[in-house]
């Protein structure tokens, strides 16, 4: 693994230099051109138009990372390194990036990609008319103008240290269109995509197979190395498995509630197991304005009576890793002291006795299997600290609105792995803001939040996180069960599988040994 | 016959009024408004109510149910929010799989359950049939994803004969398309054989006992002549009727073998609307599921009247 990421390294300065492809001069190991693989997906792929599915799943996102491109892309320590950007600069108050493109690239239509393309991109999706649910997720991007054919520039609304990190995920906000293409096609264009990725789509049935097969003018030279990739909805996560087995699959999606098939494809030599630890977590919030949340005993005592590995054990065969800060190994923030509260359940039962009043509460938990084991587990937790919790199974569409109206006394939420945690960690703790859940004031955190955005300097940053780490643990105003683990299995003939950032399988530049 | 016809039309459309009403409410009953279903993360008051407003979710229900009836009768019966793709695109993409894969179940069904009906029918009581008999009740109990999943283990990833997911339309490759339709139908026909069996079998049994297959027996006619062609066409009225009602319990088996067996059809887009939501593709697709199968069953009871003339002329 490393050495291959080595000689992809060295393939790249290759070319910076001009020296071309020297991919024939390349060790036995190398990647090796040719070949097809069958991806099994877990939901079938509604479209790419933005503005028709506004945001992809995971799904899409594996489907779009083959497609198309993204300016920026993550290297394998979690960093921005250039893909369809080939630099770039910031302002001082990082309000304003400038990007540099890489020039001669063309989409798969012919038409060539330069910064008016991007720009149309980002301005067809803020556009208010198009009423696009992707423009929530653009909010903090005013506007983005295109002096020239190669530069690009964001003007943010607000601070943005780490912004290039934030461009790299696969999403519909990221990945670009060709502007030709949507407008030619119209309605439809949702199911034909074209960008400037390294495969092109050939064909797509639905709810069934999509084929894509390899670019061959593709800007980076010597990729990909997959003649074929087809892509299949395997809903079932028993017959997914299966299908990998007999072969009719090289790699498929998993999560950590499949715990039995991946622990057997541990043991398999035959198949290699992808992992990835990503950042954030699955996460909680208290309503600290209606009792007894209103009182900080009442929420350290539920927090500490939470033991996380038995939980783990209990609903994922322990493969779920406890969680005591929402950032998680995958981040950049690593604390020596987050200010997690340890499990105790005698304290816990002191906090409660202490509190005086009867605790008693209702919990949303999603009605869907995992939401209702998650709520047993809990409730059970509580009742032996002598709380009593009642599980509330709301529809999992109907969460959000109550979160937001903060019609609840605690409810789930979920932190998602991002390459930097300002955008989430801004709008979860600080004053005023939307998803602000615990409806918790406090001007130290805002203080600390503000300062995280403003500074370029990594440490200082790292160290204003933990402090917020430890201010909302020991407030208890939200607590983490588990961090976010993304799970891929294939064969262990397919090689060259990135990091399953934010949950996407990017099998776009893998090889079959 | 034509007036016979024409009646049972007509009492269709009671029926389909009331499949297209009480498909309606249930979508609507659903929680979860599409409102903020379609804002997700946006969802704020002010973005509700006006959205609300444009789709003309604040009018009363029944004054929606109208509209929406009105729409279906000139052939719109509206577009996915997600993929933008209309309801009637989007089932007629897929009807063909869920069609063939019903078609193969039940021809399978009939193959295992209709030979079994006669040997037990002709040998009642003897040692076969009550084994049978038996194990139709203990196949009557499996559930069909538990089959699905067994017969995968064993034909996909054990002996490695069949596919163990997937689809390939029959006009691309047709011995591939049947190869991968061979374990769902057959997952489906499991669960079908044994209802036939025991429908058909009673059945002849009864036949068996009038006077003129005593008759033909007494003119020396071969026992396999006397079963297939002077007693399985009388016994075979409660089989017909039994098919048409399978086909509701097809549908619903379908829901399930098309998802664990990834093929794309009627049922797994069901499935998908339920999961994102998608309650105008919901709405769509089960009315008409639910019109196809009484339309279905209209058919079956025309082929009634087709097999036995004291019907079609109301003397029944």
């Amino acid at each position: 693994m490393k050495a291959a990421i080595g000689s992809n390294a060295l393939a790249r300065i290759f070319l910076v230099a001009g020296f071309g492809v020297a991919l024939s001069a390349a060790p036995v190991s190398a990647q090796k051109q040719g070949g097809s693989i069958t991806v099994g997906l877990e939901l079938d792929i509604p479209g790419f138009d933005p503005l028709k599915v506004g945001v992809y799943d995971t799904s899409a996102e594996t489907a779009a990372a083959a497609i198309f491109d993204t300016l920026v892309t993550l290297d394998d320590k979690g960093q921005p390194v250039p893909k369809l950007a080939q630099s770039w600069t910031h302002s001082d108050d990082y309000k304003t990036w400038t990007f540099k493109l890489r020039q001669g690239v063309k989409f798969h239509d012919g038409t060539p990609f330069n910064a008016e393309a991007a720009k149309a991109n980002f301005d067809r999706q803020k556009d208010p008319a198009n009423k696009c649910r992707c423009a929530f997720y653009i909010a903090g991007i005013h506007d983005v103008q295109a002096p020239d054919e190669s530069t690009l520039v964001y003007n943010l609304t607000d601070p943005a240290v780490n912004f290039p990190a934030l461009l790299t995920i696969q999403s519909s906000n990221n990945v670009i269109h060709s502007p030709t293409a949507w407008k030619t096609k119209g309605d439809d264009y949702n199911r034909n995509p074209v960008g400037t990725g390294p495969y092109i789509l050939k064909s797509w049935t639905a709810g069934d197979r999509m084929v894509l097969e390899k670019n061959p003018d593709y800007w980076n030279k010597g990729h990909p190395y997959l003649d074929r990739i087809v892509l299949k909805p395997l809903p079932d996560a028993q017959s997914r498995f299966a299908s990998l087995q007999s072969g009719e699959a090289d790699i498929v999606w998993d999560d950590e509630y499949d715990a039995d098939n991946i622990q057997k494809a541990q043991k398999d030599s035959k198949m290699t197991v992808h992992t990835y630890a990503g950042s954030g977590a699955q996460v909680y919030a208290f309503n600290t304005k209606t009792p007894p949340f209103d009182d900080v005993r009442v929420r350290q005592a539920l927090v500490m009576a939470i033991d996380r590995k038995k939980m783990s054990q209990a609903i994922t065969n322990g493969l779920a890793r406890p969680a005591s800060n929402p950032y998680g190994d995958g981040s950049w923030v690593k604390c020596k002291d987050d200010g997690a509260l340890p499990y105790d359940i005698e304290k816990a039962k002191a906090l409660i006795k202490d509190y005086g009043k009867p605790v008693e509460f209702k919990m949303i938990v999603t009605a869907t299997p995992r939401g209702r084991t998650i709520g047993q587990v809990l409730q059970q937790f509580w009742k032996q600290a002598g709380a009593n919790m009642e599980i509330e199974q709301i529809d999992q569409a109907t969460v959000v609105p109550r979160a937001f109206m903060r019609q609840f006394q605690l409810t789930p939420w979920r932190i998602v792995d991002l390459a930097d945690p300002d955008p989430q960690m801004y709008a979860n703790f600080h004053t005023g803001s939307p998803v602000a859940l615990a409806n918790y004031s406090n001007p130290e955190l805002d203080q600390l939040l503000e300062h995280a955005r403003t500074t370029g300097e990594i440490d200082k940053r790292a160290e204003n996180y933990c402090a917020v780490s430890r201010l909302v643990n020991e407030q208890a105003i939200w607590f983490w069960t588990f961090q976010n683990t993304y799970y891929a299995i294939s064969t262990s003939k397919l090689k060259g599988l990135p990091k399953i950032y934010h949950g996407v399988i990017d099998v776009s530049d893998t090889w079959l040994e | 016959m034509l007036f016979f016809v024409a009646r049972r039309l007509l009492y269709l459309i009671p029926v389909l009024v009331a499949v297209s009403l009480l498909t309606f409410l249930i979508a609507s009953l659903l929680p979860g408004d599409l409102a903020y279903v379609i804002l997700g993360d946006q969802a704020t008051p002010e973005k509700v109510e006006a959205l609300r407003h444009d789709m003309g979710l604040d009018q009363p229900v029944l004054w929606r149910y109208v509209s929406w009836l009105g729409h279906i009768l000139q052939g719109d019966f509206g577009r996915s929010f997600r993929t933008g793709q209309t309801v009637l695109q989007a089932v007629t993409e897929r009807l063909p799989v869920s069609l063939e894969l019903m078609l193969l179940a039940e021809i399978m069904g009939l193959a295992i359950g209709v030979p079994l009906a006669i040997v037990c029918a002709a040998r009642s009581g003897g040692a076969f049939d009550r084994f049978m008999t038996g194990s139709a009740f203990a196949m009557l109990s499996v559930p069909t994803f538990l089959s699905a999943i067994l017969l995968i283990y064993l034909f996909a990833v054990e002996l490695r004969w069949l596919p163990a997911t997937g689809y390939v339309p029959f006009t691309e490759d047709p011995t591939g398309n049947l190869r991968f339709f061979v374990l769902p139908a057959l997952t489906l026909a499991l669960a079908e054989w044994p209802g036939i069996m025991r429908v058909l079998r009673s059945d002849m049994i009864a036949t068996l006992q009038e006077d003129y297959i005593a008759l033909a027996k007494a003119k020396g006619l071969t026992a396999s002549r006397i079963l297939f062609v002077h007693a399985l066409k009388p016994s075979s009225l409660t089989l017909i009727t039994i098919t048409g009602i399978n086909i509701g319990r097809l549908i619903g088996g379908a829901v399930i073998v098309e998802t664990v067996f990834a093929l794309p059809g009627i049922g797994r887009l069901l499935v998908g609307a339920i999961g994102t939501r998608d309650l105008i593709i919901l709405q769509g697709v089960v009315l008409l599921v639910a019109v196809g199968f009484v339309v279905m069953n209209f058919i079956v009871d025309l082929l009634y009247a087709v097999l036995d003339p004291r019907i079609r002329h109301g003397h029944a």
